[in-house]
């Protein structure tokens, strides 16, 4: 076997603490070695020419390159070993600028290192084996999790390209939290006015199939080829039949059993209800929980009301299964909900400001609806406790956001600029009322974003304080704000008749739950893990699978917006070819010695494992063994290192090629 | 005795199974393994303090397996196993070399085995295995036969060693285990007795490349030793049936059972106990500890 | 080899999609670490088999780390759930066995975490140079040497010949 070693000096990168043409020196001498040789720049073209050259010349077999990252450059260089006749996989990178000369000061030893590094990458290429790669079809089609905006954009943009959409929301409706919310920052244009058209959109749209009040619960299968299994919760009414004539609401005896989440718990909805008027899909959803019919059998009011018969008391669940290629994550936000504390959750619990104690001390979606026109109060200021409209209201930022003893580390961003709205709506209703603000630091950054702030300040006379609130305590109902005016540098009183807290945003409760089923990693938070912080922000690191929204960290409309069309470009991206190709880092059982034990089918994390039976020429089953589907393998070796009998082996990482490295230490 | 013989053989008269995996007394205090395919051989079939052997390692052997393909039909074997083989019955099917309705388990209650043939059963002879043993009634069987009886209260000598052991610094641990794996001849008879090394090949057979060094030395001799018991380690039922075939008397029980108590300590598992809990190697819980990463 | 110039060998098992990726951000960041260390890429730490570990001691290495993704970030989701299940028996098994605590590290780096990948080799390779020359393992492998001259190259050979012979 011919090997030829080429040694980058990456200009000055590894040229100035690594001695590469003592390098390339060392290295002719290594067994197999035909041509060692350096060069100043080896990814540049005349660079690439001379691996070219040399490959033909030589008749090498295999080559060494030692140079930057093979997360960098394998591909250039297996690309030029290609051109030159040699298979991809005879290509072996030494990490000489990452590993060796950027972390090392002393030539020498640098070079002693790199010289060691480039042994072993020739130990393995000796071994390596030359492998194809494998295609594999691609299904145009896309799942979105999640109907809030970031999903419908995701949808809609995907959908008018022309390819089917298959969208899952778990609630009853689409919309969101958007479709929450009063006005929008930095315009104050009605949230509703500029969603609810969007959300009528993706339901008439021909290539969206919209699948609410369900959930996916099983995912199998890999990038271009994902297998959903996707739970429709029964809403006990019968799609089909539905009108969204509204009578059965109306006549629900049940009124004042449940709250209305969608009005953050300020006001009751009936058994059968839809989350909000502008629901889509307007077809009612009935709460088993408190409804008549389930505890006793009885009432069944809205049955005789139906003029479509809709009303199905014994629908149950159905599990749909959907063939899809590209999985778009758009799961969206919760707020910190801070007076409780949930034995299990990784959520301490504020347990400060006495919410969920006082009653006009509410969060900041609570205060969205209480503005909002079509909210519980219609619009007027009134506050919760007695309706009364509030004269003094004191907003707290940074509420669990900002502050790792009591809540998380990081920062929720869009309260600055929502606390600002909050006061800002709050003083155009109400023109004698007083607006305090305690904030940490303002971030404003954004088009518009900070002139907004100033506005609030400046035109509506909102007051900030910069400081910490330490307590609040009731008073004849009135609430005593104790805080610090930090650049005052002393301690302000303020009696309030609200209280509004910028609680944190956190990910989905189940976020986590969700990930492990779609098999994407996620942080501490549980917030989805982008594939790297800076270039792949909308790629999860399984393939196929892309982030749109605050389920990656917090955000506002426009960018969780941008980032469901990007999640969506992505999608389309990947169809627009037929075949995927993908590197054939694939598992393969070795059928003459395993022994059916099967741990690597228990260990394997993609299913990818099958039980094939071996059988006599008169069909009786001598033994059952192992085999991998390497549609579904991505590779990661977990079953090698747990066969005992080493009967499975993954290309491109065998286990001759570790030890000929181990070897070669 | 009898109740056995009997039901033996009306278990192969009936076709149900192909052949019985028992012992037999071929003198006072030795017993030795037979596989009984007549009614005959049953009459041979005896359950003491003898029967050391655990018989479960014959189930993986492809010689006894084709024993059950009987005129184009295929039966189950019977098997009479001590409870504590039993264990390594229940860890054969769960790594799905056995199906449980292809086996028919005949049990005992046993009170225990003595160390070695010849001996007389009484508290000091005890085997090693059985001093730290808890399941005297078989957990899964299809049929039970012998009166409950007390088991000797013995002290455990091999926890006391284990414990020595620990005491030592390393370097007088290395020192201790390589002189006894300086010993080992290679000649695999620990993995023949074991019922759960039942690969087709062997790790250490294994040459391209080669894994384990396989001459007898002490480099490799340690490396097999390790392997040999990590290979175990979350699986051992702890039989003891490698240290009774070691001919060079290598304390391999002290590796087992360590592995053994860590299973239990780490994970609260025990090998061989239920079918329907999922084995300790293969699965896993986020919860496990994280305590050894940086 | 004397006392004074001995440095220490070690070896990093690393998986391709954390580990080594810090290991490239410690680059990029020009973070310093010492060269004693060499990485052999693997896709996952649950590829990493313990007797990689064996072999890397019986070819002089006087440190291992053993590094892949942190817990519920790997990148096939769970093989480093089992490695950690595998890598806790197995250690437990080498300290009884008499391996020193501290041959054999263990670590999770993830692909944003340079300077911890850089902490994390520096303490392995301090910790080793104070412990010394693994003395047990190269008692054990001079042993060899001794009884096998040149084993390196007989081995090298043996598995040459072996790939001419496929």
């Amino acid at each position: 076997m011919k090997i030829g070693v080429f040694i980058c000096h990456c200009g000055e990168n590894i040229g100035r603490t690594v001695d590469c043409p003592r390098v390339a020196k060392a290295c002719e001498w290594l067994p197999g070695v035909e041509v060692s040789i350096d060069y100043k720049y080896m990814c540049s073209d005349p660079g690439q020419n001379m691996i070219k050259k040399e490959i033909i010349d030589k008749k090498l077999d295999a080559i060494v390159v030692g140079s930057c990252s093979p997360h960098m450059h394998e591909k250039t260089f297996r690309k030029a070993a290609v051109a030159a006749g040699i298979n991809p996989f005879l290509v072996e990178i030494t990490n000489l600028r990452e590993h060796c000369s950027w972390v090392h000061d002393d030539i020498e030893a640098a070079t002693e290192k790199a010289i060691e590094m480039v042994r072993m990458s020739v130990e393995k290429v000796k071994r390596d084996q030359p492998l194809t790669t494998i295609e594999v079809p691609v299904t145009k089609r896309t799942l979105v999790i999640g109907g809030g905006i970031a999903g419908i954009q995701a949808a809609l943009d995907v959908a008018n390209a022309g390819y089917e959409v298959v969208l899952v929301e778990k609630e009853p409706s689409i919309g969101g939290h958007m479709s929450q919310l009063s006005e929008t920052f930095p315009t104050l244009d009605c949230s509703q006015c500029i969603l609810t058209p969007r959300m009528v959109e993706v339901y008439q749209h021909p290539k969206i199939k919209l699948m609410t009040f369900s959930e996916v619960e099983k995912v199998d299968g890999f990038i271009g080829n994902f297998t959903v299994t996707i739970r429709n919760k029964a809403r006990h009414i019968d799609e089909d039949k539905c009108t969204g004539c509204g009578l059965c609401i109306t006549k629900c005896p049940i009124r004042k059993k449940a709250y209305n989440s969608f009005e953050e718990n300020l006001a009751h909805r009936p058994a059968v209800y839809v989350p909000f008027p502008q629901a889509v899909p307007n077809i009612p959803v009935i709460d088993e929980t408190v409804c008549t019919h389930y505890k006793n059998g009885k009432c069944g009011i809205c049955v005789t009301v139906c003029g479509r018969e809709a009303i199905n008391f014994d629908q149950q669940d159905k599990l749909v299964t959907e063939e899809v290629g590209a999985i778009i994550m758009a799961t969206g936000y919760k707020l910190y909900n801070i007076d409780k504390k949930p034995d299990d959750s990784i959520y301490k619990g504020y347990g400060e400001y006495g919410y969920g104690k006082y009653k006009d001390v509410v969060d900041g979606l609570q205060f969205e609806r209480i503005a909002s026109a079509s909210g519980p109060t219609e619009g007027e200021f009134k506050r919760p406790s007695d309706g009364k409209e509030p004269k003094k209201i004191v907003f707290i930022q940074c509420v669990g956001s900002r502050d790792e003893s009591k809540g998380f580390s990081y920062c929720s961003k869009i309260c600055c600029m929502y606390t600002a709205k909050h006061a800002m709506l709050y003083k155009h209703k109400v023109h004698d009322g007083e607006a305090y603000v305690f904030y940490m630091d303002i971030r404003s950054g954004g088009k518009m974003y900070d002139e907004f702030v100033r506005r609030a300040i400046e035109e509506d006379g909102v007051k900030y304080i910069r400081g910490r609130v330490s307590k609040i305590t009731e008073e004849d109902g009135k609430y005593i704000v104790k805080g610090e005016d930090t650049l005052a540098g002393m301690p302000i009183t303020i009696e309030a008749d609200m209280v509004v807290l910028a609680t944190a945003m956190i990910a989905q409760p189940d976020a986590s739950t969700l990930a492990q089923t779609v098999g994407i990693p996620y942080d501490k938070h549980g917030f989805f893990n982008e594939a790297h912080p800076k270039l792949r922000p909308i790629e999860s690191t399984t393939g196929g699978v892309f982030l749109a929204g605050a389920c990656q960290s917090p955000k506002d409309i426009p960018e969780s917006v941008a980032m469901a069309s990007a999640a969506a470009a992505k999608a389309m991206v990947l169809f627009g070819s037929d075949k995927l190709e993908r590197e054939p880092v694939v598992a393969k059982v070795s059928a003459d010695l395993c022994a059916g034990c099967f741990l690597c089918k228990k260990v394997c994390p993609y299913g990818a494992v099958e039980v094939r039976e071996v059988k006599t020429r008169d069909g009786v089953v001598i033994k059952e063994i192992a085999y991998v589907n390497e549609g579904l393998c991505q590779g990661c070796g977990t079953c090698t290192a747990s066969c005992p009998s080493k009967s499975v082996e993954l290309a491109g990482f065998n286990n001759e090629e570790i030890f000929a490295q181990i070897a070669a230490l | 005795m009898d109740d056995l013989r009997k039901y033996a053989a009306e278990l192969l008269e009936k076709g149900e199974v192909a052949a019985v995996i028992g012992y037999q007394q071929v003198s006072e205090k030795r017993t030795k393994p037979i596989i009984a395919k007549t009614a005959e051989d049953c009459a041979k079939l005896v359950f003491n303090e003898y029967c050391l052997n655990n018989l479960a390692v014959y189930l993986t052997k492809a010689r006894v397996k084709e024993l059950r393909r009987v005129n184009g039909a295929v039966l189950k074997l019977a098997i009479t196993a001590k409870p504590c083989d039993v264990h390594g019955i229940v860890a054969l099917i769960q790594e799905s070399q056995l199906k449980r309705e292809d086996v028919t388990i005949i049990s005992f209650n046993c009170a225990g085995v003595v160390k070695d043939f010849g001996m007389d059963f009484n508290g000091e002879t005890l085997a090693t295995k059985c001093v730290p043993c808890d399941t005297h009634k078989p957990l899964y069987s299809d049929m039970v036969f012998g009166e409950e009886k007390e088991t000797p209260k013995v002290s455990d000598e091999v926890l006391a060693k284990i414990e020595s052991i620990e005491k030592m610094s390393a370097a007088e641990r290395f020192e201790y285990f390589k002189a006894e794996f300086d010993k080992c001849i290679k000649c695999y008879a620990c993995r023949a007795a074991c019922p759960l090394c039942y690969c087709q090949r062997c790790i250490t057979d294994k040459t391209i490349p080669r894994w384990v060094e396989s001459s007898a030395h002490s480099r490799g001799n340690f490396s097999w030793n390790v392997v040999r018991a990590f290979h175990l380690s979350g699986r051992c039922i702890g039989c003891g049936e490698c240290e009774r075939a070691c001919p060079m008397d290598i304390p391999l029980s002290l590796l087992n059972r360590k592995m053994v108590i860590e299973a239990k300590e780490a994970y609260s598992y025990i090998s061989g106990r239920s079918l329907e809990t999922p084995t300790l190697v293969g699965s896993f819980d986020v919860k496990d500890s994280d305590e050894l990463f940086m | 080899m004397s006392e004074e110039k001995w440095e220490p060998k070690i070896v990093a098992f690393v998986c391709n999609w954390c580990t080594y990726t810090g290991a490239d951000l410690a680059g990029t960041s020009r973070l310093k670490y010492p060269t004693n260390v060499k990485l052999i890429r693997v896709m996952c730490s649950g590829g990493i088999d313990p007797v990689f570990i064996l072999k890397a001691f019986e070819r002089g290495a006087d440190g291992i780390l053993v590094s892949g993704c942190h817990p519920n970030d790997c990148h096939y989701n769970a093989g480093n759930f089992h490695a950690r299940r595998r890598w806790e028996f197995f250690d437990e098994l080498l300290k009884f066995l008499g391996i020193e605590e501290g041959r054999l590290q263990f670590s999770w780096v993830s692909a944003s975490e340079g300077k911890k990948f850089v902490d994390v080799v520096t303490k392995v390779t301090n910790d080793v140079k104070a412990m010394g020359q693994f003395k047990a393992y190269k008692d054990l492998n001079d042993e060899f040497t001794a009884k096998f001259p040149e084993p390196v190259l007989n081995e090298k050979e043996i598995i040459m010949s072996e790939e001419d012979a496929k």
